[in-house]
């Protein structure tokens, strides 16, 4: 187990976020947060984001105090549900960002930080977008650019809010089996909040279902499907889940050929 | 299970992941002390310096008084002008097409640009018995540069731009609606205007108001030249702070200072009141 | 044959139309464009010769000296404090922020003469540091110091008030986004905050820049009226005009009122073009 979380406790003035939330995981998983507003889950991401801070609890990551680190430090590739993308700057600069804010001794060449902004457009599928301003792209263009941004840092962990609920539904589902894909080569430790069950259950290795600033369950998806821990858990999958649908298993658009 | 390794930390604000709040909240805090707070303080005790009997006196002279009327009670007519033709010019700008439209517009924040000092010697200039609006009223009898009229004129000018912004997006975005559904119902276009505008418009009006009279009562610079400055008839407030500091009656100057403060922050306290209990249940 | 169209139903008649614009068009050239006219025919009332000369005037250039160096001081010393406090007032969570954000506004209701009042109770001859001032032969007011800090007061909020709500507008996210991604708080500011306030912090600027070259009540109060030495623009105006030197006052106040109209045409120029970048065209 690469990952623990240990009694994480936040409160926003009165209102309790997270009362005691703990976990672990293993290493290189794809783990979802599930769960309605208001359960504590995008508080959670941005606790190991380092965006916010726990009042109490613990957090080791590859054998490290996570949370003794400030977020500029913990190479943690954030993905903001509106995708935060700077909006004065081209996509190759937004993607460029990381390498380019580094001290003089780490920071790349320019010519190998272009080389690397080219390779992650390619790998996101933006060939040729590079001299775009972010208001010039679509919204599942913009997810893309947010998530080469993230992974020019080679993140040690990859966090993502929301990364669907902008979207539409068509172009929901092609960035979804495209960022399985992803995950699935890349291999980096990737957690991603969600409110959609369907969502959760069809693409992540381990579901986590919160409710209220706890964690109800936490298991493989089918495990969660067949043996809903708890009442809530089962009405909360119940309410909403239709049977599972079928997925192709090559969709046309966003067919990635690994070498 | 391990005691918490990061402890609750009794910060007085929420913890954040950006930096350079101490460095930015401390410098605003100390700018905005040594070049605010502090010298109002200064203001706020110095008067007592005269004793309480000493300060009564002070700022009950006829003199005072006199002077206190004129700068509140022009700053009022002026700010009552502003309020009957401010929406006549935001009503103008934001409903009709008219020929050098974008210019006029960009005219009515000529009082914010234009420092006070110029306005007031060009106020004095067109307004005097030989200037071109002088002459032509002085043949009707009216005499307004030199007197408390020419007082309210140049407020009047200082005032307008705050009735007239603040309108102006209020107007913009009524949207039509309103007016539509006044029509559809039988109203004649004037009761939807008074029925219906004018009631959407009221708070915007008393907050351009009352900015325009806030600004008014201080008013100093584009007053004075047109104003004639004569003791008990045409001096306002601001000069005779003026006139008291040149008399080393720092104390005097300090306490009409502060009952200027005092009566127009209560005056806008009011009217917010007003806002908040008036408009508010709407 | 058509049939003649009835009025729309918002529609006013076309009288009350002429009407309205009319008033407004007589209210706004009684008070606003004949004032503008008046500066410029009297300083040219010489000819331009005259109206050069009274330029060229040693006193008047002094007094232009004086005014460009206190907004050279003036305008950034308050550029920095709206930075910084919009800075701290819009990515950070602490209890008396809106206090805070009132007080940032209180300069611009208090009078201007007041505003130079207080310094002169500070450091006045009979103020609170005033005979310790002047054992130590120090000159804060009837000197650069006062006139600066006087003229600081009464344009305290121009930037702050500007950058306040557009910074809460614009949100946390993108510099989340860049402290996320390995940048320190300095290059988060330069990279990714500054280019997005900067037509909004222009447009504060260019306020307050034309509010401190034409203050005239605060430095009035604290300038002591020193010809050639502590007269700035606007007070060079009054001593000329009231010693009846009517072509050297406008002359003076026309290139006050061309800073004025410079300002007024930048600043529409900066309302239609960033519309989307600057606070001030959204709240009035």
């Amino acid at each position: 187990m690469s990952l623990i979380v240990e009694s994480i406790a936040k409160r926003f003035g009165r209102f309790p976020a997270l009362k005691g939330v703990s976990f672990a995981a293993p290493k290189g998983c794809f783990l979802a947060l599930l769960g309605p507003s208001g359960s504590g889950k995008t508080t959670l991401l941005r606790i190991l984001g380092g965006l916010e801070f726990a009042e109490l609890g613990h957090v080791t990551f590859d054998g490290e105090d996570w949370l003794a680190k400030p977020a500029r430090e913990r190479r943690a590739g954030f993905v903001f549900q509106h995708y935060a993308l700077f909006r004065h700057m081209t996509v190759a600069r937004n993607v460029a960002f990381g390498l380019e804010v580094r001290g003089r001794k780490t920071r790349p060449p320019r010519a190998e930080i272009a080389r690397r902004v080219e390779e992650l457009l390619a790998l996101v599928q933006l060939e040729g977008f590079g001299k775009r301003y972010p208001s010039q792209l679509s919204g599942g263009q913009r997810q893309r650019v947010a998530l080469a941004r993230a992974l020019a840092i080679e993140p040690r962990m990859l966090l993502l809010d929301e990364p669907f609920g902008a979207l539409d539904a068509r172009v929901r589902k092609d960035l979804r089996l495209w960022l399985r894909e992803l995950h699935n080569r890349t291999g980096i430790t990737t957690i991603f909040v969600t409110h959609d069950q369907e969502e959760a259950l069809e693409l992540a290795d381990l579901v986590a279902v919160m409710n209220e600033g706890r964690i109800e369950q936490i298991g493989t998806p089918g495990h969660i499907r067949n043996a809903p821990a708890t009442p809530f858990v089962a009405e909360f999958l119940g309410q909403s889940a239709p049977a599972p649908a079928v997925i192709p298993l090559r969709p046309n658009r966003t067919n990635l050929h690994v070498p | 299970m391990t005691a918490a390794s990061l402890t609750a930390r009794a910060s007085w604000r929420s913890p954040s992941a950006l930096p350079g709040f101490g460095l930015t909240l401390g410098f605003a805090l100390f700018y905005l002390s040594a070049l605010v707070l502090i010298p109002l303080t200064a203001l706020a005790l110095r008067p007592w310096s005269l004793g309480i009997a000493g300060f009564v006196a002070a700022v009950t002279a006829p003199r005072v008084l006199a002077a206190l009327e004129l700068s509140f009670g022009a700053a009022a007519i002026a700010a009552m002008l502003n309020i009957v033709f401010g929406p006549i010019v935001a009503w103008a700008l934001v409903r009709y097409r008219f020929p050098l439209k974008r210019l006029v517009d960009a005219l009515v924040d000529l009082p914010f640009a234009l420092p006070t000092a110029v306005a007031g010697i060009a106020l004095a200039t067109l307004y005097a018995q030989t200037g071109w609006i002088g002459a032509p009223l002085a043949a009707l009898g009216l005499k307004v540069a030199f007197t408390p009229l020419g007082v309210v004129v140049a407020l009047t000018f200082i005032g307008l731009p705050f009735v007239v912004r603040t309108l102006e997006p209020v107007l913009a975005g009524l949207g039509r609606e309103a007016e539509e559904a006044s029509a559809t119902l039988g109203a004649t276009r004037f009761q939807t205007l008074r029925r219906v505008v004018l009631p959407a418009l009221a708070p915007a009006l008393v907050t351009g108001g009352s900015l325009a009279f806030a600004r008014a009562v201080g008013e100093y610079g584009s007053v004075i030249f047109i104003a004639g400055n004569l003791p008990m008839k045409s001096e306002i407030a601001p000069l005779l702070v003026i006139i008291k500091l040149e008399q080393y009656d720092y104390g005097g100057a300090a306490a009409i200072g502060l009952v200027m403060l005092a009566v127009s922050f209560s005056i806008l306290l009011a009217l917010n009141g007003l806002q908040y209990f008036v408009f508010a249940k709407r | 044959m058509t049939p003649l169209q009835p009025r729309g139903a918002t529609e006013d008649h076309p009288l009350v139309r002429i009407a309205a614009v009319t008033i407004a068009a007589i209210f706004i050239a009684l008070f606003l464009v004949l004032p503008l006219v008046v500066v410029f025919s009297q300083a040219l009332a010489g000819g331009w010769s005259a109206a050069l000369a009274a330029i060229r005037d040693y006193d008047a250039l002094q007094a232009i000296r004086l005014t460009l160096i206190v907004a050279a001081i003036a305008v950034p010393l308050n550029a920095i404090f709206g930075i910084s406090a919009a800075w701290a007032i819009t990515k950070f969570d602490f209890p008396g922020k809106s206090l805070l954000t009132t007080l940032i506004d209180l300069p611009f209701s208090v009078s201007p003469v007041i505003s130079g009042l207080v310094y002169m109770l500070i450091f006045g001859m009979q103020g609170w540091l005033g005979p310790w001032l002047r054992d130590h032969d120090i000159r804060i007011v009837f000197a650069l110091p006062g006139i600066v800090m006087a003229t600081i007061f009464v344009t305290f909020p121009f930037v702050a008030r500007e950058l306040i709500p557009l910074m809460s507008d614009q949100g946390r996210e993108e510099e989340e986004a860049a402290v996320s991604l390995g940048a320190s708080g300095w290059s988060t500011f330069r990279r990714v905050t500054l280019p997005n306030i900067k037509w909004g912090l222009l447009y504060g600027v260019l306020l307050c820049n034309a509010r401190a070259m034409g203050e005239f009540g605060a430095v009035s109060v604290v300038s002591g009226h020193i010809r050639g030495l502590t007269n700035t623009m606007p007070l060079q105006v009054e001593v000329l005009y009231n010693d009846y030197q009517y072509v050297g006052a406008f002359a003076v106040a026309s290139l006050l009122a061309l800073l004025a109209l410079v300002t007024l045409i930048l600043k529409t120029f900066l309302e239609w073009r960033y519309a989307d970048e600057i606070a001030a065209v959204h709240r009035h």
